[in-house]
């Protein structure tokens, strides 16, 4: 069977000269398979948007439909969100939704998934955690401390209230990187387990025999491949929506800071 | 680079079933320093994400293509998506606004159609009220009028008939005293004198009269 890891390797396609950062070090800037696919995600995403934002009217047509379906969901979310002040943010939400969103419907068509790499999530979680922090700090300043301190609650309560709060913002990155990574690579390597069975159970039944009795297993594997790609269109969406939700939450948390709208 | 490779070689035996498998295959060590592509398989053990030689690349390259993305969705696609929500939302106030006009328009006029239709109803019913009256009256001045003809008429017929019977009554009167004579005359021989019989059938009317 193949290694249903090899889908995860990066490869380099055209070498590029590396570039050093002083104090982070060398970084071998090679065009890879992974940049590759984040490139095609982001020229799917403007070509749709160059083709559904061309002739724009009124009354818009099955492209622009779609395109204004996309934008006005996302816009809805921020605002809901965040309130009226979710519009300066709309754009980065935005961005990312469509961005994470390219990237795992095109992992289920090409033959690497960009977001099932740690490396890229984990820089999408980062960014957009430094944003929280930036908005937060910028707009409340030394107020900050509230968002671990809940108004309202007794000080004894505190003690045991702030430190969770603490502990759970710090790992908002992590858990944002982790879901959408693990979400991606545990769809990937059910996929390929699934459909390397119908090839070894398909081999097996070749040889003839009792190994015909493992065409009705690899028809079960089928079963299963088809049924998981569907799911894992449904997950390509939602991990996407998840990741735009709580950007969106956090964001929330810093920009009405100490006050529910 | 050269660091993490080889703290990658280091640890390759650490008990992953799929790494050592996989180099079980590949069958070879890779060179510390090495950025050899070719030598992909589970040389780091565990997940090929966390062969940390790419991370870089892909951290930079991913910076850049978001960077790209966003400038162009920010200042490029999303004006142009909210400009166009804007115009539609501008376009159907517009047009709700517009048909709102329209709408108490047409009230206002059903309105005045509704009251000119109670004035000329209103109109309808007093004409036919007059109409009626003057028929009424006109009717009963007619009937009056024929009322009083006929009555006169029947009180010249009655008049004629009392005439009548006036002259009748003295024609039997003469009738009977010429009778009441010739049966005298014939009784007793001796016309009886005029006066006698006049007397006698003055009594006899007055008798049978009362």
């Amino acid at each position: 069977m193949a290694d249903p890891m090899h889908q995860f390797e990066v490869q380099k396609i055209v070498d590029l000269p590396d570039f050093s950062i002083p104090g982070v070090g060398v970084i071998d800037m090679a065009f890879t398979n992974s940049t590759l696919a984040m490139t095609l995600a982001a020229g799917a995403i403007v070509a749709f948007m160059a083709v559904s934002t061309a002739k724009v009217s009124v009354v818009p047509g099955r492209l622009q439909a779609m395109g204004e379906g996309a934008f006005s969901y996302i816009d809805n979310l921020t605002t809901s969100i965040i309130g009226h002040e979710g519009r300066k943010f709309f754009p980065f939400i935005f961005t990312l939704f469509l961005f994470i969103l390219a990237m795992n419907i095109l992992g289920l068509f090409l033959v690497f998934t960009a977001t099932s790499q740690l490396a890229v999530t984990a820089t999408l979680a980062i960014m957009t955690i430094l944003l929280v922090l930036i908005v937060g700090f910028a707009r409340n300043g030394a107020s900050m401390y509230k968002l671990f301190v809940p108004a309202g609650v007794p000080w004894y309560m505190l003690l045991l209230v702030t430190p969770i709060e603490f502990i759970s913002f710090l790992l908002r990155p992590a858990t944002l990187a982790l879901r959408l990574f693990g979400n991606m690579l545990g769809g990937h390597v059910a996929l390929k387990v699934f459909a390397g069975f119908i090839i070894s159970l398909g081999g097996l039944a070749a040889g003839g025999g009792l190994g015909l009795l493992g065409i009705p297993g690899a028809a079960v594997s089928l079963g299963g491949v088809v049924a998981l790609t569907a799911l894992e269109f449904l997950v390509a969406f939602l991990q996407a929506f998840v990741f735009a939700v709580l950007t969106c939450v956090y964001l929330n948390d810093v920009v009405n800071l100490g006050h529910h709208h | 680079m050269a660091a993490q490779t080889t703290h990658n070689a280091g640890d390759a035996h650490d008990g992953n079933p799929v790494a050592e498998a996989a180099e079980a295959v590949h069958g070879h060590e890779v060179p510390a320093g090495t950025t050899e592509v070719a030598a992909h398989g589970g040389e780091g053990g565990g997940l090929p994400q966390f062969r940390m030689e790419y991370w870089g690349g892909q951290i930079i390259w991913l910076l850049i293509i978001f960077a790209v993305l966003y400038a162009l969705l920010a200042k490029v696609f999303v004006p142009r998506l909210r400009k166009i929500q804007d115009t539609r939302a501008q376009t159907i106030a517009e047009a709700v606004e517009q048909a709102r006009t329209v709408q108490a328009e047409a009230d206002a006029q059903a309105k005045a159609a509704q009251a000119e239709l109670e004035d000329a109803r209103a109109q309808a019913r007093r004409l036919a009220a007059d109409a009626k009256a003057k028929a009424q009256a006109e009717m009963a001045a007619s009937q009056a009028a024929e009322d009083q003809r006929l009555n006169a008429e029947l009180e010249q017929a009655e008049a004629r008939i009392r005439g009548l019977r006036d002259q009748a009554m003295s024609n039997v009167r003469g009738i009977a005293a010429d009778t009441a004579e010739a049966m005298v005359a014939k009784l007793t021989g001796q016309a009886p004198s005029r006066a006698d019989i006049d007397a006698a059938l003055a009594g006899r009317t007055t008798e049978g009269a009362a």
